[in-house]
């Protein structure tokens, strides 16, 4: 066994959004809603699952055809209606745990609109990915959320 | 409306004992209770440990001095639950801490341990979300400090 390295990094984005805080919440809490924004690009296969409590869990599971199986599973620490989801999660390649983090979802109240603050703190685990690449992949995902609210 | 505020620290410490030994002390439940649980002003209603990836710590403990701190009776829980488990090298958990029911922080923490010499060099890094009432990160850094410093006591009581 190789030595393991350990990168400890933290990113906030911050993004606007024209739904209300308990619009926004419910894309978070509903399993059919977040299910259709949370997720890699439409080619992939997709699996998600969504037990929105304190304690309860969330996989999902996908990847391009025949190609790496990208794994987050996380569980949920704290809870607050339409203004605060904690979570800790894990993502794997194949069998790899790349990455452990912390991620807290703010929602405040902005005009008629929102404004969602999400701020991850992560250990990034022995060279498979770093903060740089995880937060160009989660603003990708709220430019997702934000075609779901459009809609 | 609720409060959030987030903030990352790391202490570094050498113990003279080897990482496996070191390592041990975090593994074993009777071990982490002593230098991780017990302690003066504390009294302890319940520990348990299953130290395995995916398993949970759990401990509920009164703080002596609540009633002229907070003005009440008070418990603190803290649930833990280990993320990942290189034996000797690496453990990375997530823990939540409650005051009398009401969660305050949650935090992903990592330490490491590296050989130094003979010794182990260990790295502790929390990332940590404060809530409404949470202690924030100098006092919870300090109180990681001196349980790093119980663990050198441990280490050397148990030879």
């Amino acid at each position: 066994m190789t030595d393991p390295s350990t990168t400890h990094a933290t990113f906030v984005i911050e993004r606007h959004y024209k739904a209300a805080p308990a619009r926004v919440f419910a894309a978070f809490a509903d399993a059919k809603q977040k299910a259709k924004w949370f997720g890699g690009p439409a080619e992939w296969s997709a699996q998600h699952k969504l037990d929105f409590r304190v304690g309860g869990k969330e996989t999902s599971v996908g990847g391009p055809p025949g190609g790496v199986v990208h794994k987050m599973s996380g569980e949920y620490c704290d809870i607050v209606e339409n203004e605060r989801i904690v979570m800790s999660y894990e993502m794997h390649l194949d069998a790899t745990r790349i990455s452990v983090s912390l991620g807290t979802t703010e929602i405040k109240p902005n005009g008629a609109g929102s404004t969602l603050i999400y701020t991850e703190q992560g250990a990034y685990l022995d060279g498979y990915d770093d903060a740089g690449q995880r937060e160009e992949g989660t603003r990708e995902l709220f430019k997702q959320l934000e075609q779901f609210l459009d809609q | 409306m609720t409060i959030t505020e987030h903030a990352t620290f790391a202490v570094e410490r050498e113990y003279k004992h080897a990482p496996a030994k070191v390592f041990a002390a975090w593994a074993d439940p009777r071990a982490k209770r002593a230098w991780f649980a017990e302690g003066e002003g504390w009294e302890i209603q319940n520990f348990s440990l299953d130290f395995r990836e995916g398993g949970a710590e759990t401990s509920k403990f009164r703080f002596l001095k609540g009633e002229e701190t907070f003005g009440e009776e008070t418990w603190f829980g803290n649930d833990t639950v280990f993320n990942e488990i290189r034996p000797n090298q690496r453990i990375i958990f997530t823990y939540s801490m409650d005051r009398n029911g009401v969660r305050f922080s949650v935090s992903l923490a990592c330490a490491e341990f590296k050989p130094a010499g003979a010794g182990t060099r260990l790295i502790f890094t929390e990332h940590a979300a404060f809530f409404e009432g949470g202690d924030g990160a100098a006092m919870r850094e300090a109180g990681w400090r001196e349980l790093l410093q119980k663990l050198d006591e441990h280490l050397a009581a148990a030879g």
